[in-house]
C-alpha cells in the first residue's frame, strides 16, 4: 500500500479546531492533490422507492427502439408530440413531458443522464435490490454499513472535525449511511428539539440525559449521544421559517419540504458533504397514466420541479453559490418491464436510468444503450443493465469527492472505468478492501451485531 | 389532529415561559459550550461493549412478549413457579390461551371508548362506510377505531402476547390502511384475518389474507385476469409472506432449481411468480358488497407449474390458487422464514440458529395443526437461548409509548373524539411508526439498526416528555406521577428508587441511577425531604424525573 498520511498525521497538518470551525469555508484549491486537499463537494442522493419506470422518464424517441417501445406500451407510452410530447435530449432519447424543469437544466448543461444502469444481480425484489444498492454490496444485504458511511470513514481529504457532515432527511437514517455515527437524521427541523416537558427543568433534564448516554460505551449510548449532538446543533442553528433564494419554488408536499431542509442545511455552511432523501410511490403496477399523463406524470412533475427548485435555490452568486460543488444523484432500485400490463401499469423490471444534476455535470445521455428489440432484453422482458450503478457512483467519488478507495466503499467492485458523467480529476482506483490504519472501523471486521 | 407543535403546559404559562426558557437554553449552552461537531476525533463508536447482561425471566418476558410491565405484573409473574423456566412456561401457556385470561378491565375500557365498528361484519362495514358514501371521516372510521383500540389494548389488555403477535402479523402481511377502499374494512381485517389467526394455522391465515378485499386491493390482485395478469400479489406472496428472499433464485428457469429434501425445489424463481399470478387470476372482490368473488371468466384455465407441482388445466374454482397457498405453506423455506421473523421479533436481531431450526421444525411437523403458530411461538419462547438473550433489540416507538403508559398508568380514553388521544397519536406518528401506515408491503423494519438514528430517538424523547406533562380537560395529569407516589417517598433517593422500581422492576446501572438522583436532588443532599406536597416546581421536577427515566438507555433495551 502506498504511504499516505495517517489520520493523526493529517490532523497534525492543520489545526483541528480551525478546520472544524471553517467547515466548508476552508479554502478550496481546485485541482491541487485531490487526495489530501480538503474536499468540499456536496453529494445529494435521492432514492426513488418502488422502482421508477425509467423507460417512461427517459423515452426512446427515434429509430427501431421507438417502434418496439410503442408496440410494447400501446397505452402508457409517452407520445412524441402533443401536449404530453417527449422533450428531446439528443434526438434518440427524450424526457417525459412533466420533466420539463429537468429538461431546462439539461439544456443549460447541468444534467447528465446515464441509461441502462443497475444491479448485475438478477433480482426483481424491491427490498433486496434496495439493500444491495444502498449497502453498496450487490448480492449481500447484510453488510453492516452503507456505502456513504464507508466513504466517510475512508476519505483522506475530509477534515477530522466537521460540524454537520451529513444529513439524512426522513423518519430514519438512510441505509446508505448505515453505521455512520456523524449523521444528523431529521425530518422536520422545526419540531426537532427538546423544548418540551416542564419548562423549568428542561435544561437540567437535558444535562442529565447527556450524562446518562455518556456513562457507558454500548452502541445504544453512542446512538443516544449522536441524537443529542444532532438536536443541540439543530436547535442552535435553525431558527424561524426557511425562505428559498433566487425565486426557487419547491413543489408542495413532503418531497418539496425535504429538499428545502437539505438546501437549508447546505446554506448553514457547517460543512455538509452528503445528504440523502427519498421519494416513494413508484411501484406502478396499475393505472400509471396513459399517453404521458396521469399518476406517473404528476409524480415526475413533483420530482423534477423539486430538483429544479433545489438547483435554483443553491445557484446564487458568490458565496451563495453552492451548485459549483453540488452533485445530485437520482436512482431507483430497478426499472420496470418494457411491456405494459393489462392494468395499464408495468411490473418489476431491470435496467434503469440514473440522473446526475450538477454544476459539474457533463451533459448528455451516457451509458451503452442495449436496445429493446428482440434478443436485446434482459430475460426477454426488461431493459438490460449495461452500466453497473457502482460505476456511476465511483466516478462521482473519484472526480468530485476525491476519494479513490473503491475497494473499501464497494468491496468486490474491480473494473472501474470513468464514463464521463461529471468533470474532475481522475485518480487510480484503490481496490484494497481493508483499512490502512486511518479507518475508524473496517466494515467486515466491525461489531456487526451493533448494526444488525 | 393538532397541526401546531405547541406544548399545552407551556402555553398556559406563556407569559413566564419565554424569558425563563431563554435563560435555560443559555445556561445549557454555557455549560456545554458550543454544540459539538458531529464529526470529531474521539466520537464514541459504541463498539466497545455489546449489551447489558440478561435480567430475570419476568423482565424479559414482559418486555419482549408484552408491552412492558404494569405495577404488580412482575410479582404475578414470579408467583407462577419456583424457577425462571417454570414461571416462563406457566406464563406463556396462559398467554397462548388468551380466552382463559379474564380481560374485563380492557373490555370495559373498550366499551367506554364507544367504538362502533370493531365487530361489524365485512358486509356491514361495506354498507355503512362505502355504499352509503359517507363523509371521509366516517368512511375511514374503522381504521381510526382500530388504531386507537390497538394502543388501548397494548396498554390495558392482559392478553399481552396476543397483542404483540397481532402487531407482528399486521406487519408480516402489511397493508397501508389509510385508503378509501381499505380503511372501511380495516376492523374486519384486524379482527378476523390477523387476530383470528395469530395463534392459529398459517395455511388458514394465508387463505384469509389471499381472499380479503383489503389485500386484494392493496396488492392489485382484484384486477388480475387471464387477459391482464398482475403479478404484484404473487410476488409478495413468495417474497414477503411465504418463502422469503433467502429462497429466491431470481431469473433461473424452473428446471434449473435444485430439488431439496422432501422433493421440493429449494427455492422459487421469477417463473414461479408468473405461474402463480396465473393461478390467482379471477380472485377479486365485488365492489358492490365488499365480499370476495371468484370470476371464472377472468381465470386462466390452462395448465400451470408452480414450485415443482404440475397443475392440470380446467381445475375447479379456486383450486389453482389454493394449490399455490398449499405449496407455500408446506415449503421448508416458509417454515424457516416465519421462524426467523418470529424469533427476530420475540428474541433478538440475530437469533440462535438452533432456535430457528427448532421453531421451523415445529412449523413443519404441525403444519396441519389448528394451533400451529402458537406451538411455533412456544418453541421459541421456551428455547434456552430465549432467556439468555437481552439487548439485541431496542424498543420501537410503539413499545416506548405503550410501556411508558403501562408503567405510569396512563389514563387516555383512546376514544375517537378525545382530543388528548388525537394529540398523542399526532406526536406518536412523528416518532416514525404510525400504526398501519407503512406504505411498502414489507412492514415496519424490525432490526434495531433501523430505530437507533436521531429522528426516532429525539421524537420519542419528546413524546415521553409530553406524556408526563399533559393534562385532561379537568386539569388532571394523564400520567399522574404525583398521585402514584406514596406519602413516605419524599427524598431524591427515595423518589428515584421508587420510580426506577416501578418502571423497570429491577435495578438499573449505578451511573444511570445516579443521574436520576442528582437530577431530583439538584445539588442538595439526596436524603433531604423534598417539598413535594407544597411546591409546584418540585412536583414538576418529579414529573421531569420520570420523563428522564423514560428517556434513559435502560428503558430502551429489550
Amino acid at each position: 500500500m502506498s504511504p499516505r498520511p495517517t489520520r493523526r498525521g493529517f490532523v497534525a497538518g492543520c489545526s483541528a479546531a480551525i478546520a472544524g470551525l471553517a467547515g466548508s469555508r476552508f479554502p478550496r484549491f481546485a485541482f491541487a492533490d485531490p487526495e489530501t486537499t480538503v474536499n468540499n463537494e456536496i453529494l445529494v442522493v435521492i432514492f426513488l422507492r418502488g422502482g421508477l419506470d425509467g423507460l417512461n422518464l427517459v423515452v426512446p424517441i427515434s429509430g427501431n427502439d421507438r417502434g418496439y417501445y410503442e408496440s410494447a406500451r400501446p397505452n402508457i407510452a409517452v407520445p412524441l408530440s402533443g401536449s404530453n410530447g417527449a422533450l428531446s435530449l439528443d434526438g434518440q432519447f427524450g424526457l417525459h413531458r412533466a420533466a420539463q424543469p429537468l429538461h431546462q437544466l439539461y439544456q443549460s448543461g447541468k444534467v447528465a443522464v446515464v441509461n441502462a444502469t443497475g444491479l448485475n444481480e438478477a433480482s426483481r425484489s424491491h427490498f433486496d435490490s434496495m439493500e444491495f444498492i444502498e449497502r453498496g454490496t450487490p448480492g449481500n444485504k447484510t453488510t453492516a454499513t452503507g456505502w456513504l458511511a464507508r466513504h466517510f470513514s475512508c476519505a483522506h481529504n475530509l477534515p477530522p472535525e466537521i460540524v454537520m457532515p451529513s444529513v439524512s432527511v426522513g423518519s430514519t437514517q438512510a441505509t446508505s449511511l448505515l453505521g455512520d455515527r456523524d449523521t444528523i437524521n431529521l425530518s422536520d427541523p422545526d419540531s426537532f428539539n427538546l423544548q418540551i416537558g416542564p419548562w423549568e427543568w428542561r435544561s437540567a433534564q437535558r444535562i442529565a440525559l447527556r450524562h446518562m448516554y455518556t456513562d457507558d460505551t454500548t452502541w445504544l449510548h453512542a446512538a443516544g449521544l449522536q441524537a443529542l449532538d444532532a438536536v443541540d446543533l439543530v436547535e442552535l442553528n435553525i431558527s424561524g421559517a426557511y425562505t428559498p433564494a433566487n425565486g426557487a419554488v419547491y413543489p408542495s408536499g413532503s418531497f418539496g419540504d425535504g429538499l428545502q431542509v437539505i438546501a437549508q442545511m447546505v446554506k448553514l455552511d457547517l460543512g455538509l458533504r452528503v445528504s440523502t432523501f427519498d421519494l416513494g410511490g413508484w411501484d406502478t403496477h396499475v393505472s400509471q397514466g396513459d399517453g404521458g399523463g396521469g399518476y406517473f406524470s404528476s409524480l415526475i412533475g413533483t420530482l423534477c420541479e423539486g430538483l429544479a427548485a433545489l438547483y435554483t435555490d443553491l445557484d446564487g452568486a458568490g458565496s451563495a453559490n453552492y451548485t459549483n460543488r453540488l452533485t445530485v444523484v437520482v436512482q431507483s432500485e430497478f426499472g420496470r418491464r418494457l411491456f405494459e400490463n393489462a392494468d395499464r401499469g408495468a411490473d418489476h423490471g431491470h435496467g434503469n436510468p440514473m440522473i446526475i444534476m450538477s454544476g459539474n455535470a457533463v451533459p448528455g445521455v451516457h451509458g451503452a444503450w442495449p436496445g429493446i428489440g428482440p434478443g436485446q432484453l434482459f430475460d426477454d422482458a426488461d431493459l438490460a443493465v449495461t452500466t453497473d450503478f457502482r460505476r456511476v457512483l465511483s466516478e462521482i467519488l473519484i472526480r468530485r469527492m476525491g476519494n479513490n478507495h473503491l475497494g473499501y466503499v464497494f468491496p468486490g467492485y474491480t473494473d472501474y472505468q470513468p464514463l464521463g458523467v461529471v468533470a474532475g480529476v481522475d485518480l487510480p482506483p484503490d481496490y484494497s478492501t481493508t483499512g490502512d490504519g486511518i479507518f475508524a472501523d473496517d466494515f467486515e471486521s466491525g461489531d456487526t451485531s451493533a448494526w444488525g | 389532529m393538532n397541526p401546531v407543535d405547541n406544548d399545552r403546559t407551556t402555553s398556559r404559562r406563556e407569559l413566564f415561559d419565554h424569558a425563563r426558557d431563554h435563560a435555560a437554553a443559555a445556561a445549557r449552552h454555557h455549560i456545554q459550550g458550543r454544540a459539538a461537531a458531529m464529526r470529531r476525533p474521539g466520537r464514541p463508536s459504541g463498539g466497545a461493549k455489546a449489551v447489558p447482561a440478561p435480567p430475570s425471566a419476568a423482565i424479559i418476558a414482559l418486555n419482549r412478549l408484552g408491552w412492558g410491565p404494569r405495577a404488580g405484573d412482575i410479582a404475578s409473574f414470579n408467583a407462577l413457579g419456583g424457577t425462571d423456566q417454570q414461571r416462563l412456561t406457566a406464563w406463556v401457556d396462559q398467554q397462548l390461551s388468551p380466552a382463559s385470561i379474564n380481560d374485563s378491565v380492557c373490555d370495559a375500557k373498550i366499551a367506554a371508548a364507544g367504538y362502533t365498528t370493531l365487530n361489524k361484519s365485512l358486509a356491514q362495514l361495506w354498507l355503512d362506510h362505502v355504499v352509503s358514501n359517507p363523509p371521509w371521516n366516517i368512511r375511514i372510521q374503522p381504521y381510526y377505531e382500530v388504531e386507537r383500540a390497538t394502543l388501548l389494548r397494548a396498554v390495558w389488555s392482559k392478553r399481552q402476547l396476543l397483542e404483540v403477535l397481532a402487531d407482528f402479523w399486521h406487519n408480516h402481511f402489511n397493508i397501508y390502511a389509510i385508503d378509501s377502499w381499505i380503511s372501511p374494512v380495516w376492523s374486519h381485517w384486524d379482527r378476523v384475518v390477523i387476530r383470528g389467526n395469530a395463534l392459529g394455522n398459517f395455511r388458514t391465515m394465508l387463505g384469509a389474507v389471499a381472499s380479503h378485499p383489503a389485500m386484494l386491493y392493496y396488492l392489485d390482485n382484484y384486477t388480475s385476469s387471464s387477459a391482464g395478469p398482475n403479478e404484484n400479489w404473487a410476488r409478495e406472496l413468495f417474497e414477503l409472506h411465504g418463502l422469503g428472499t433467502d429462497h429466491y433464485l431470481g431469473v433461473l428457469r424452473q428446471n434449473q432449481v435444485p430439488i431439496g429434501p422432501g422433493g421440493k425445489p429449494i427455492g422459487y424463481v421469477d417463473d414461479d411468480v408468473f405461474e402463480s399470478t396465473r393461478c390467482f387470476t379471477g380472485w377479486t372482490f365485488d365492489f358492490d358488497t365488499g365480499l370476495f368473488e371468484y370470476r371464472s371468466d377472468w381465470h386462466d384455465h390452462f395448465q400451470k407449474f408452480v414450485l415443482g407441482t404440475y397443475i392440470p388445466a380446467n381445475q375447479p374454482a379456486l383450486s389453482d390458487g389454493n394449490v399455490v397457498l398449499d405449496q407455500i405453506a408446506t415449503h421448508p423455506g416458509t417454515a424457516h422464514h416465519i421462524a426467523t421473523k418470529l424469533a427476530r421479533r420475540l428474541v433478538g436481531d440475530n437469533p440462535d440458529p438452533a432456535m430457528i431450526d427448532a421453531a421451523a421444525a415445529v412449523f413443519e411437523t404441525e403444519v396441519a395443526a389448528p394451533d400451529q403458530l402458537a406451538q411455533v411461538v412456544r418453541t421459541i419462547v421456551l428455547h434456552p437461548s430465549f432467556l439468555a438473550t437481552w439487548g439485541d433489540k431496542i424498543k420501537r416507538p410503539l413499545e416506548i409509548v405503550a410501556s411508558a403508559m403501562r408503567a405510569a398508568d396512563g389514563r387516555f380514553t383512546f376514544a375517537l373524539d378525545d382530543s388528548d388521544t388525537s394529540d398523542l397519536l399526532w406526536r406518536y406518528d412523528q416518532a416514525g411508526q404510525p400504526l398501519f401506515a407503512w406504505r411498502a408491503p414489507n412492514g415496519f423494519p424490525d432490526h434495531k439498526a433501523d430505530w437507533q438514528s436521531a429522528t426516532p430517538r429525539v421524537m420519542s424523547w419528546r413524546l415521553v416528555n409530553w406524556l408526563i406533562d399533559v393534562r385532561d380537560a379537568f386539569d388532571v395529569y394523564l400520567l399522574n406521577v404525583l398521585d402514584q407516589t406514596p406519602g413516605g417517598v419524599r427524598t431524591a433517593n427515595q423518589l428515584a428508587d421508587f420510580w426506577i422500581d416501578r418502571i423497570f422492576g429491577r435495578p438499573i446501572p449505578a451511573a444511570e441511577r445516579e443521574e436520576v438522583v442528582e437530577f431530583m436532588a439538584q445539588g442538595h443532599n439526596p436524603n433531604f425531604v423534598l417539598p413535594l406536597d407544597t411546591d409546584p416546581d418540585t412536583r414538576d421536577r418529579l414529573r421531569s424525573m420520570v420523563g428522564l427515566i423514560f428517556m434513559s438507555p435502560s428503558f430502551l433495551w429489550r
